[in-house]
């Protein structure tokens, strides 16, 4: 990987915010999606976290900042922008590729950053425990916004316009909420749908942050066990991360698809 | 210094080949060109839609590899030596590519802190006229205002080598004439500057050379007045050859003699010694010519005659003089 040049990303960036914050849907999308989830603090359980409701409005929210202000958004900014064709004139100019797509990631991904961190003192003034492995949230959030970052390069490869990826964002939104719901499902289901990166967030969510064993509402592990509680979803984590990047790499695009 | 340039041409193009797509579908748009760009001067690649212009220059600009041969931009690889390439480089793409919501101040300051070494953007806009139009938004501008913009980002870094994709296409008389002594100021500055363009006045006025290109060849190639030279001069007058007259093929430097649509035709390679001969003949027999001009070889007719594929004649003809 080539380093990056942190006053041309930095510069390209703040374009790329001024152009977020321009567009009302998009900001919409950014900002509004991936906080609402928090309300659900307010209705839920505000004792220690025992039924799980607080884990689940905490997942929700970071799942939403994982799908809209980094995934939808990057997605979307990535095809229109190489639609005005200004991908392939940034490419003649002294900014690197990844130079580019960092500049096009980092206003959502600081939107689902800030989401990330805010949720911990809001979870903590409703009620909700403080994390109990800072650092395990910490890494599973970042590993989980890298990987959507990825899907959402790879999407941009075979997306043809910015309204088509109302329609090909499906399957990563999917494959991102499938391991939420099937919570309810079958033992001989779950076992596959645990291998979905929302599975695996989810787990590292409960784990990291409430020390929740499999399938516990109640605080079973302590600070060491979450650690080895953590190996198997962060492993299917850090999997699908590889897989993306991989698929990112080989198909993206910069001039429109003709 | 290291910034300066080796001792050489700028720009340096051999046997480039540049090929779409494989197997049964692969369509080689470039099929072997070179093109030397001295310090200090501009060349024009002119050609119809479709001679592959756009193709060699995405592959001198570094956006794509050469299917075969080497390019060469300020001694360097412009794939492999990107980054300094780059910095001492400006590039006008054929189609301006810039975000719409953004203002033009927005887009030149974004541009600049691309830059290692931009000049003031408050220049930059005067220099292109933009300096009313600072926070309008990119949508909202004319297309000539909008390739000024462009330009504005590519002369941003004062570039040694400048490659300029159709510069004036859709621009009004006033902006083009703008653009020329733009690009007429790089030259003195002792910048070099390749140009595709299919305006032929835009070549007569600003090129140094001219390289004519056609189906993925240059056919052919030199300053205006050489690719004048090469080609032959018109005589031409209404109705068929008078009576009066002696066998028009006859006259001095005269190559080919044609009566089509009522008009005939004279072509050859000595204007005057032919017209002369027509003249005095003409006075001789008393004969009046009606509708009668002359014209020396135009870059037009030169390029006029490779786009209908009449150069392969010409080559045949001048290779029979010799």
């Amino acid at each position: 990987m080539t380093t990056l040049s942190p006053a041309r990303t930095l510069g390209l960036a703040r374009a790329n915010a001024t152009l977020v914050v321009r567009n009302k849907l998009t900001l919409t999308y950014a900002v509004v999606i991936p906080l609402a989830p928090l309300l659900l603090l307010l209705v839920g359980d505000t004792g220690d976290g025992s039924n799980g409701a607080g884990a689940a409005a905490i997942v929700t929210a970071l799942m939403m900042a994982a799908l809209f202000p980094v995934f939808y958004n990057l997605l979307s900014q990535l095809v229109t922008r190489r639609d005005e064709l200004v991908l392939k004139r940034l490419r003649t100019g002294e900014s690197t590729d990844a130079e580019i797509i960092t500049s096009l990631a980092l206003p959502g991904f600081v939107i689902a950053l800030a989401t990330a961190l805010v949720a911990v003192p809001v979870a903590m003034l409703l009620g909700q425990p403080a994390p109990l492995n800072p650092l395990l949230y910490a890494v599973t959030v970042v590993v989980t916004l890298l990987l959507f970052a990825a899907f959402a390069l790879w999407t941009a490869a075979w997306t043809k316009n910015a309204e088509a990826a109302q329609i090909t964002s499906m399957p990563v939104i999917l494959l991102a909420v499938l391991g939420q719901v099937a919570i309810g499902f079958p033992d001989e289901v779950r076992r596959f749908t645990d291998l979905t990166p929302g599975a695996a967030m989810t787990d590292l969510v409960r784990v990291s942050w409430f020390g929740f064993g499999t399938d516990d509402v109640e605080r079973t592990l302590d600070l060491a066990g979450t650690w080895s509680a953590a190996g198997q979803p962060l492993l299917v984590l850090v999997a699908w991360a590889a897989v993306a990047v991989y698929l990112a790499r080989r198909s993206m695009r910069w001039e429109p698809r003709s | 210094m290291t910034t300066s340039a080796p001792p050489g041409p700028h720009i340096e193009v051999r046997g480039l080949r540049r090929s779409y797509g494989t197997g049964t579908t692969a369509f080689e748009a470039v099929r072997g060109i070179d093109l030397v760009v001295e310090p200090g001067t501009v060349v024009a690649l002119l050609g119809t839609n479709g001679a592959g212009k756009t193709s060699a220059l995405e592959v001198v600009e570094g956006l794509a590899p050469p299917t075969d041969g080497e390019v060469r931009v300020l001694g360097l690889d412009p794939v492999a030596d990107r980054a300094e390439v780059r910095r001492r480089t400006g590039v006008l793409l054929q189609t301006s590519g810039f975000p719409a919501d953004l203002t033009v101040g927005e887009t030149l300051r974004m541009w600049s802190a691309t830059m290692t070494a931009p000049r003031p953007v408050e220049d930059a806009l005067a220099e292109l006229d933009l300096t009313d139009r600072v926070d309008v938004r990119v949508r909202s501008l004319s297309g000539g205002e909008l390739r000024r913009l462009d330009l504005a980002c590519t002369l941003l870094g004062e570039p040694e080598a400048v490659l300029l994709d159709e510069p004036t296409t859709g621009l009004d008389p006033e902006s083009r004439r703008r653009v020329w002594d733009l690009v007429a100021g790089l030259r003195d500055r002792g910048c070099s500057v390749l140009l595709t363009t299919h305006h032929l006045e835009e070549a007569e006025t600003l090129a140094d050379r001219v390289a004519i290109m056609h189906a993925g060849r240059i056919v052919r190639e030199g300053t205006p007045a050489q690719l004048g030279a090469d080609h032959p001069s018109t005589i031409r007058f209404e109705g068929a050859a008078p009576a009066g007259l002696p066998d028009l093929a006859r006259l001095p430097a005269a190559r080919r003699v044609a009566t089509d649509h009522g008009r005939t035709t004279i072509e050859s390679h000595d204007l005057q010694a032919t017209l002369t001969a027509l003249l005095a003949d003409a006075a001789d027999g008393g004969v009046r010519l009606a509708g009668l001009e002359a014209r020396s070889a135009t870059l037009e007719s030169v390029f006029l005659a490779v786009a209908s594929g009449a150069h392969n004649d010409d080559r045949a003809l001048e290779g029979a003089d010799r």
